[in-house]
Formats: structure tokens, C-alpha cells, sequence
């Protein structure tokens, strides 16, 4: 078996532009999921019925799909049901934001209510509005407690957004697997593919790691 | 626009088969993976030093690279380079399997460090032997406390074994498609499948947390 | 005979700042208040005493409103309480609280502490409001602790900046509530002492005390209270040394006060 490595160099444009979209989609859905995730949870805390129940209904579909299901869903049932046809990147976001989200709400919601109330007490006995014990009291706690899930759910997404290539966004995985068809250089493309992701993903993981441990609760 | 959904009904057998591929394959892969994971945070534990270095690059090359990468790679790679062809249910097990191990691993590792030295201490005064102590005061301490990381790794596993539709392995992912490309019915076929995951996944989750309630009790020391 | 010489010489002239009119609270199937009672005047310090679980603390989480009545009628300065959070948080600024276990926010410095109800709820520049909380903690002992986060002051410390953090709000009222139960022995005389120069400005304090020697020394008037009912109020030479009732001599003797 002859390999040709310089095939990977040959496409490397190419490669390169699936790297940026791939890290382009874990930027902009994690944009799109940590508002989101909040919102759902603070939907999920609030005494109002419709709300925390359609939270729970949203965050418990979701974290029970896989998301190559979503993804295909998005991509076939969206233009339909809101009538407007997105584009790739888009339905690709659309689908990576749910499912994030979901997850995000239930890390906030974890971390809101390691809080303890007496710490709500004692803000609103100061005369500060609910939103301001959230804001200044309660979210800089969690913080600790959110940041270190947050990070290794980064880590997870960065990886899951290879799964909107099967709807043909042109990230690295689909960049790579089309050439790979094309060129036939089968070893070679994928070798580089799994390289390629490994050289990204890998200080990512560190990185999750050591703000587990910088911020690991001590009590 | 008008829902359909009689060619689920129509084509429920060739669905069924799906899930059947689906659940084998879950079964498959948790049962291996939990048994490597194991394994493997046992060595990450009291291993020497060449074996906890091998055993962590190992863990954080899985953690970086995407299962999907892993899949296409065995299946399209590996044969190449090993000369054997794996058919594809079977490169989807191994490529499932190592990439989930990965996860037992840390969380095996996490739960018997958690485990209080006096709790070593004190069967060793009993005088039991190394692997006694591992076996009979530390894992099982370790592996209930860690139950409700190991209800999410079922769940990982699951939802991984949808993506093995790429490498065309004719599980429930693979057959909705398939069957959402001949009927024109995508929207009917993708909703159930959704319902049919949720339906399967949802109470596995919640099933280990309750086994997890009624058993927390014994792994606190 | 004393009781009601007391309560002449307390009223005399004055409106309450605050009045309770047959107030209740029930948790579930709990009554914690069964129809309390009670006026208090303006620069009083008013001590409330009782067992554990006898409604002294659901009296103040009422007061505020952190926890509101369920029935009876509070008056401040003669106007009703609001039942609106909105108002409650109206009602809240001018009442200071000072909590069990301090719960000062961890993420904060002492200075921070003491700044954050005037920054976030008075939009006081922080400039100012740092001006304020020094002189605040120069006044309760801490001038040199004000960059310390909660973790690294003891437990007496902690509490006397949570006492600038509710001074800090300039309230019109301020209530304790069992200032130094979690506190160690030696670290609950600093904190009294910082309650009784309070109390020496003429502030109008309520507090929740099982300090029977505090409430003894500096209160000018003590409410006892047993299952949600005033059990006897009156000035503390009456409750301590003569008291009216069985219930109020029984709470005494039990935890083994004898003047």
C-alpha cells in the first residue's frame, strides 16, 4: 500500500476553512446556549407553572435525543414548521443551540440552587430586587460551581459539532470526508481528519481540566 | 400541510428491526465499555508510571477527538492498515466502545480516589491483601457513588450508537432515514424517531438514578 | 403593678414605629404565630425572648417581609405593610437585618460587603459608598480588616461586617436575629459590644437574643414569647426579676436564670 501524505497538503485550504467553521459553530452556539441555558432555568426555578413545566419538557426531550436526530430534524422539519429556509450553518447552529441549552439549563439550575437561600435572604433584606440578588449574589457564587461543567460541555460541543456535517455544513469532518470520496485517499484523509481534531480538541481538554481544578468547591 | 403517518405503521417491521440493531448494539457497548473502563481506572490508579501516562493519553485522546471521527476511522481506516475487514455493526462496537471507556476511566478513577484512606486503612488492619481491599472495600464503595456518572454514560452510549447510521449499521438512526427518503415523509419519520429515542432513553436514565437512591446508602463511608 | 407603671412611661406621648395587630403565620399544618400583639416605639431596643420554635424569628422574616404574615395587620410609622414585592423592597431599605449566620456574600471583601446594598439598591457611587463602609468598619472594630474576604475573618468578625452591611442602608429599624447563636463563646462579647454602642445612639433595634444578660443590660423593653403567643412583655426589671407569669419564670428557671 502506497500512502500520499501530500494530499493533505494539497487540500489544506480546505481543511483549514472546515477547522474555522467548526470552531465558528462552537463559538456561536455556545453564544446562542449559555443565555439560553439561563433563561430556561431561571423558567424552571420560577413559581409560574406554564413556565418551569415547559422548561422541564424542553430540557428532558432534548438531553434524551441523540443529536445527529436533531440535527436531521432541523434540517428536514424546521423550513416547514417556521417556513424559512436557513441555511446550512444555520440549521446546524439551530440544532447544536437546543441541545446545548438543555444541558446549559440544567448546570445553571444545579448551580443556583447550590446557593443558599439565606445568602437570597440576605440581599433582599438589603432591599435589592430579585434580579439583583441574581445578578450580584447568587450567579458570582454559582460561578464556581457552573464554570468547571461549562467548560467540559465546551469540550463536548466542540466535538459534537462534527455531527451537523451530515447535513452538509462545511465543517472539518464534512471537509475532510468529501475529499476523502473525492481523491479516494482514504488512510491518508481520515488520519489527518482524526490528527487534526486531536490538535484542537486536546488543549481544549487541558484547559476544561484546569479550571476543574481552579475552581474546585472547597467546603 | 398534512401529517401522515401511516408509512410508520406500514413499514413498522422494517423499523422494529432497527430498534432491535439499536438496543444489541447499546447492550454491546456499555456491558464492554464499563468492563474496559473499569479495568482501565484501575490501572490509572495504582498502575506504575508508563501505565497511568498510557492510560491518560489515551483518556484525553478520546476526550478530543469526535466519536464520528473515531467510527469513520475504523471502519474506513483500520481495514487498511490492519488488512481485516470489520463489517459495520462490529467497527461501530470497537469505535463506541474504546471512545466510552475513555469516560469509565476518569470516572472509575474519580470514585475510588474519593474513597477515604481510613476505609483502606481499616481493612488493611483486618489483614486483607491488596486485592481484597480493592475488591471487596474500595470498588464496590467506588462504583455505587459513581452510579449516577454511570447513568449518563448509558445514555451517552445510547445516543452515540445513532451515529453509526454513517457508516450505514441498519439501527433505528439508519432505518428512519432510509425509510424518510423513500416515503417522502421525513417530517412523520424523524418526530417518532425522536419519540421512539426518548422512549427508550428517558427511563433508562431515570431508572439508574432510582437503583442509584436505593443503594447511595452503601457507598458512604 | 410595674408592668403597666412601664408601659405608661413607654407610650407616653409617642406613636409606635411599629405595630403588630393580632398577626399570624402558619407553615403547613404549623401555627408559628397565633395572633401576636405588639407596639414598638421609635429609638427602643426591644429584646424578643422564648424558646426555640416559639415564632420570635417568623416575627422578623414577617417584619420585612422576607417571609409575609399570613393575617393581622402590621403598621410602620402608622402606615400598613405592602404586600407587593415591589413595595416590600421599598420597605426592606429602611430596615436593616442582621442574620444567624451572618451570610455575608463570599465573593465579596468586607468593603465590598458593607458597599453593595448602597451601590446596587441607592445608586450611591462606589467612590462614596466606599467612604461610607471605611467609617462603618472603623466603627464596629475592622478598619483593618477590610480587605479580607468572609473566609478569613472569624466568626465575630463576620458578623460585626455583616452589622455595617445593614448599617450601610441608613435603615430607620434595625432587627437581629440571633446575632450570636453561631458564634464561639469568646467571639460573642465583641459583637454585643458593638450592639450596645448601637444601642447607645439611641438606634431602634429588635432582636432575637437567647443573651438573657444582653437583653437584661440593654433592653428597654422584652417581649416573651412561647408556641406564637406573647407569653408577657415588659420592661427588663419585670421580666427578669419579678416576673407576672408561671410560663415566663418556667422559660427562666429552665435555662437556669436566677437574676
Amino acid at each position: 500500500m502506497k500512502l500520499e501524505w501530500s494530499v493533505v497538503w494539497q487540500y489544506r485550504w480546505l481543511l483549514a476553512e472546515g477547522v474555522l467553521v467548526t470552531i465558528g459553530l462552537t463559538i456561536v452556539t455556545m453564544a446562542i446556549a449559555v443565555p439560553g441555558g439561563i433563561i430556561l432555568a431561571l423558567m424552571r426555578l420560577s413559581k409560574n407553572r406554564f413556565l418551569s413545566g415547559f422548561s422541564l419538557c424542553f430540557v428532558e426531550l432534548f438531553r434524551n435525543i441523540p443529536l445527529i436526530l436533531v440535527v436531521y430534524w432541523a434540517f428536514y422539519v424546521m423550513p416547514i414548521f417556521v417556513g424559512i429556509e436557513l441555511s446550512a450553518f444555520a440549521t446546524g447552529i439551530t440544532a447544536l443551540a437546543l441541545n446545548v441549552s438543555a444541558y446549559n439549563a440544567e448546570t445553571f439550575r444545579a448551580g443556583i440552587n447550590s446557593i443558599r437561600q439565606g445568602q437570597v435572604q440576605a440581599g433582599l433584606a438589603l432591599g435589592m430586587s430579585r434580579f439583583q440578588v441574581l445578578r450580584e449574589i447568587v450567579l458570582p457564587q454559582a460561578f464556581r460551581r457552573i464554570m468547571p461543567i461549562l467548560a467540559s460541555t465546551w469540550v463536548s460541543l466542540f466535538k459534537d459539532t462534527s455531527l451537523v456535517s451530515v447535513i452538509a455544513v462545511g465543517d472539518l469532518a464534512h471537509n475532510a470526508l468529501m475529499v476523502r470520496s473525492q481523491t479516494f485517499r482514504v488512510l491518508e484523509m481520515l488520519t489527518a481528519m482524526a490528527l487534526i481534531y486531536w490538535a484542537l480538541g486536546y488543549p481544549q481538554a487541558k484547559l476544561a481540566d484546569w479550571i476543574r481544578k481552579k475552581f474546585e468547591v472547597k467546603e | 400541510m398534512e401529517l401522515d403517518f401511516s408509512p410508520i405503521f406500514e413499514s413498522w417491521r422494517f423499523l422494529a428491526n432497527g430498534l432491535l440493531v439499536t438496543v444489541q448494539l447499546a447492550i454491546l457497548c456499555c456491558i464492554a465499555s464499563l468492563a474496559l473502563g473499569i479495568l482501565g481506572g484501575i490501572g490509572r490508579v495504582y498502575g506504575g508510571r508508563v501505565l497511568k501516562g498510557t492510560i491518560t493519553f489515551y483518556v484525553d485522546t478520546m476526550r478530543s477527538i469526535p466519536v464520528l471521527v473515531v467510527i469513520v476511522w475504523i471502519y474506513f481506516a483500520l481495514p487498511l492498515v490492519s488488512g481485516y475487514n470489520l463489517p459495520p455493526f462490529w467497527s461501530a462496537f470497537l469505535a463506541i466502545t474504546i471512545h466510552v471507556a475513555a469516560y469509565v476511566i476518569e470516572i472509575t478513577r474519580a470514585g475510588i480516589e474519593s474513597i477515604r484512606p481510613g476505609q483502606v486503612r481499616a481493612a488493611q488492619a483486618l489483614g486483607m491483601s491488596h486485592r481484597q481491599i480493592l475488591r471487596e472495600v474500595v470498588l464496590p464503595q467506588a462504583l455505587i457513588r459513581v452510579l449516577p456518572s454511570i447513568g449518563s454514560i448509558v445514555s451517552v452510549t445510547i445516543k452515540d450508537t445513532a451515529i453509526a447510521s454513517v457508516i450505514a449499521v441498519p439501527e433505528y438512526m439508519k432505518q428512519s432515514e432510509t425509510l424518510a427518503a423513500q416515503s417522502f415523509h421525513p417530517i412523520e419519520v424523524f418526530t417518532f424517531a425522536m419519540f421512539v429515542y426518548f422512549c427508550i432513553l428517558f427511563p433508562t436514565t431515570r431508572l439508574i438514578d432510582r437503583l442509584y437512591r436505593r443503594l447511595a446508602h452503601l457507598g458512604q463511608s | 403593678m410595674s408592668s403597666q407603671v412601664g408601659q405608661q412611661i413607654r407610650g407616653a406621648g409617642k406613636k409606635p414605629i411599629l405595630s403588630y395587630h393580632n398577626v399570624m403565620k402558619r407553615f403547613g399544618n404549623f401555627t408559628a404565630l397565633n395572633g401576636v400583639s405588639l407596639d414598638i416605639y421609635s429609638g427602643e431596643v426591644v429584646c424578643f425572648i422564648g424558646p426555640s420554635g416559639s415564632g420570635k424569628s417568623t416575627m422578623l422574616r414577617g417584619t420585612n417581609a422576607l417571609d409575609p404574615f399570613d393575617e393581622g395587620q402590621v403598621f410602620l410609622d402608622g402606615s400598613p405593610l405592602p404586600t407587593s414585592e415591589n413595595e416590600a423592597r421599598h420597605l426592606r431599605r429602611r430596615m436593616g437585618m442582621v442574620f444567624q449566620n451572618f451570610e455575608l456574600f463570599p465573593h465579596r471583601t468586607a468593603l465590598e460587603n458593607v458597599m453593595i446594598g448602597p451601590v446596587t439598591v441607592l445608586g450611591t457611587s462606589k467612590d462614596q459608598a466606599a467612604k461610607a463602609a471605611l467609617k462603618l468598619l472603623d466603627k464596629v472594630g475592622l478598619a483593618d480588616k477590610t480587605q479580607n474576604y468572609p473566609a478569613n475573618l472569624s466568626g465575630g468578625q463576620q458578623q460585626r461586617v455583616a452589622i455595617a452591611r445593614a448599617l450601610a442602608m441608613e435603615p430607620e429599624l434595625l432587627l437581629f436575629d440571633e446575632p450570636t447563636s453561631a458564634l464561639d463563646p469568646e467571639t460573642i462579647g465583641e459583637v454585643l459590644n458593638v450592639m450596645k454602642t448601637l444601642a447607645d445612639e439611641g438606634r431602634t433595634m429588635i432582636v432575637v437574643t437567647h443573651e438573657m444578660n444582653f437583653a437584661k443590660r440593654v433592653a428597654d423593653w422584652v417581649v416573651v414569647f412561647e408556641r406564637g403567643q406573647v407569653v408577657e412583655q415588659g420592661p427588663p426589671e419585670q421580666i427578669f426579676d419579678d416576673p407576672h407569669t408561671e410560663r415566663t419564670r418556667n422559660f427562666l428557671s429552665h435555662l437556669g436564670w436566677h437574676g
